[in-house]
């Protein structure tokens, strides 16, 4: 059943409630006006584990890639001992085709700090800063102003209405990034809020308990801190009404999809976009209904359904559902930012392929092997094969270096080389005979050879 | 960007006697910058950024002046600002495009602006033109997907491109 409301898109404009034209941001009075801000007067006066268990029995898992339950990494913080505990907000928003949480922040700054400042109160943190990617300069001075109005209104600072945590008044602090993605990795976010290069740590420790200048630290995607005000409004079950729910048979303790959830659709469709649908939706859904269908003379071939890391669906996954299951499903690494990008038949999945591993090349950051001269070398095979100059080896090769790359195989530190993997395994064996096609040329060689 | 090697400690520094940390941002970073975060060091990103604001890219000097002010090793800071793309060690035009040329860009004809920005231009992607008015970026995804194929012209996003808007975007520029 398509949703009925939208939860986090309820001030934003958008089809079939709205139209993106009408779309503009909302300041504090517009906010308030809209019922804004009583979520957090509800917080301010509970006891922080109660929040906490809210959002605990609402299930809400992150929005920014990994699916971790938000309730679970809140309780990993040690006990207050009077120093700074800190939470950074991630819109780092540097997955290939990723371009939900810039929504947020330009046309719903508040719905966000709503969310961050309840998240402090329940995890008692007292500073935070929003680490937003260098290029959203828009987006930036838009949640800079925001941020600026949330002070003037009591909502941070000296006399906030949040009262002191560990004796300090409750700080919200913008911070720009630079041009890395791998800054969006949450401890190479860390690392470069420090003033440092963006290499990610090695774990443990969690920056639950170490983390931000060696304190403990909350990391959360932008879309997770926005759903945390209506799920405390409206309670968990309310919340886990909507979306996918658990998988049929499964026990309670498997992690589930429950709620909404950000879809940004690009490519060759009629009406790209951010829209906002049960976990679950198909993917021919969100191409059809809500981006109204293919371009003329394009039809769908395949789709990166979550950003580049997450690998591919393939020609038949077409209606695949887009929930915490996908991965599982449809043999790729998970369900990631849940962003889709539609992949037309007359462009060559060689070249997707070349195009993912050029990103992982230039993006990695270089301390560990596998990655490092693992992409380098994906890439230059990729080009190779896609020149015409390959070989049936380099698609044996191609496979066997990708999936060595990985913390999931265990040679590396951080995710990144994990989508390098994913990316390139998944395309290369849902669409081989694409690239058998393109090396073929080696079997005419060898015939001649042979001849 | 890790791997890019910097010239040995023989190198010459261009010096100037005017300070490109001026009083100004000096004054700003005492009184609003330096007590939201624990360290002075992780002023760095948002201090780099001050200066190339002001000077659209950070000479040598500006590190140093940087680093001095933040307590640091002049390296500590030159290996931060090596690192992120978005700091520039050499000059650049005074527009900065920034084509991106990640998957949904590729999909929608990223491949015709380059070859516009190029010839229009007459420079390739990571080069300067002669005038010193535009230096061209082919970069990874910049969040603006839904209206791609898309570019940053400094810090102005434009949606939903094709070689002959392109080249009116130009043309619109001083
Ligand atoms: C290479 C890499 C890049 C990432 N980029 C982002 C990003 O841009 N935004 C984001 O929210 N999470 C990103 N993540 C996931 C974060 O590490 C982290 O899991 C997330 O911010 C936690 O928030 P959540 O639990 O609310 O989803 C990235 C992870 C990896 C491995
Ligand atoms: S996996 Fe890649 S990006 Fe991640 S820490 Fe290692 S080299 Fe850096
Ligand atoms: S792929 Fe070009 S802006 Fe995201």
């Amino acid at each position: 059943m398509p949703l009925e409301q939208p939860i986090l898109l309820t001030n934003i404009p958008t089809p079939p409630w709205g139209d993106f034209a009408d779309r503009k941001t909302l300041s504090y009075a517009d906010y308030t006006k809209a019922g804004g801000y009583a979520a957090l007067e509800q917080a301010v006066g509970m006891a922080p584990k109660d929040i906490l268990e809210v959002v605990k029995a609402a299930e809400l898992r992150g929005r920014g890639g990994a699916g971790f339950p938000a309730g679970m990494k809140w309780s990993f913080l040690p006990p207050q001992d009077g120093g700074q505990r800190f939470l950074a907000i991630n819109c780092d928003e540097s997955e290939p085709a990723t371009f939900k949480d810039q929504v947020l922040t330009e046309f719903d700054p508040h719905i966000v700090i709503e969310g961050i400042a309840i998240c402090m109160i329940a995890c008692q943190l007292d500073t935070a800063y929003y680490y937003i990617r260098g290029e959203y300069h828009h987006h930036r001075e838009i949640f800079e102003n925001a941020i600026r109005e949330a002070y003037d209104n009591g909502v941070f600072g000296e006399g906030s209405r949040i009262g002191k945590v560990n004796d300090r008044w409750p700080n919200l602090y913008l911070q720009r990034g630079a041009g890395a993605y791998i800054c969006g990795e949450e401890t190479a976010l860390l690392e470069s809020l420090e003033g440092k290069r963006g290499w990610p740590r090695i774990k443990p420790p969690f920056p639950a308990v170490a983390g931000a200048f060696g304190r403990p630290t909350i990391i959360n995607n932008v879309e997770t801190l926005a759903t945390v005000p209506p799920v405390l409004t409206h309670g968990a079950d309310w919340f886990k009404s909507f979306g996918k729910g658990r998988p049929e048979g499964a026990p309670p303790n498997v992690p589930a999809s429950f709620g909404t959830k950000l879809f940004g659709v690009s490519g060759p469709v009629k009406r790209p976009g951010v829209y906002e649908e049960h976990l679950g939706v198909t993917l021919k859904t969100l191409v059809e209904d809500y981006g109204q269908g293919m371009l003329p003379g394009k039809n769908y071939k395949a789709a990166f359904h979550g950003g580049i890391s997450m690998g591919i669906l393939d020609t038949d996954e077409y209606e695949a559902e887009m929930d915490f299951d996908i991965g599982k499903k449809y043999n790729n690494l998970g369900l990631g930012t849940a962003c889709p990008t539609i992949i037309p038949h007359d462009v060559s999945m060689v070249a997707m392929a070349r195009n993912c591993a050029r990103f992982y090349s230039h993006e990695s950051c270089g301390q560990c092997t596998p990655c490092r001269e693992g992409g380098n070398w994906l890439y230059k095979i990729l080009t190779r094969i896609e020149q015409g100059d390959g070989t049936m080896k380099d698609l044996d090769m191609l496979l066997e270096i990708a999936s060595s790359m990985g913390s999931m195989p265990g040679t590396t530190i951080c995710g990144l080389a994990d989508g390098a993997n994913w990316a390139v395994r998944t395309i290369v064996n849902k669409f081989w005979s694409e690239f058998e096609d393109a090396v073929s040329k080696e079997r005419f060689v060898s015939i001649s050879a042979v001849g | 960007m890790a791997w890019i090697t910097k010239n040995s400690a023989t190198m010459q520094i261009d010096r100037r006697d005017e300070p490109y940390l001026t009083a100004e941002i000096k004054a700003d970073f005492e009184q609003r910058m330096f007590p939201r975060y624990p360290t002075k060091q992780a002023c760095t990103i948002p201090l780099l950024h001050a200066i190339q604001d002001l000077h659209n890219w950070l000479p040598y000097q500006a590190i140093e002046e940087a680093a001095e002010f933040l307590e640091l090793p002049a390296s500590t800071v030159l290996d931060t600002a090596t690192f992120y793309e978005e700091f520039f060690l050499e000059p650049r035009g005074r527009y900065t495009i920034w084509v991106c040329q990640s998957v949904s860009c590729e999909i929608m004809g990223h491949n015709k602006l380059v070859e516009k920005l190029s010839e229009k231009l007459g420079i390739g992607p990571h080069e300067t033109t002669d005038d010193g008015r535009f230096t061209l970026m082919n970069v990874e995804c910049i969040g603006a997907c839904g209206g791609a194929p898309c570019a940053l012209v400094n810090h102005k996003l434009h949606e939903n491109l094709t070689a002959d808007n392109v080249e009116q975007i130009l043309d619109g520029l001083e």
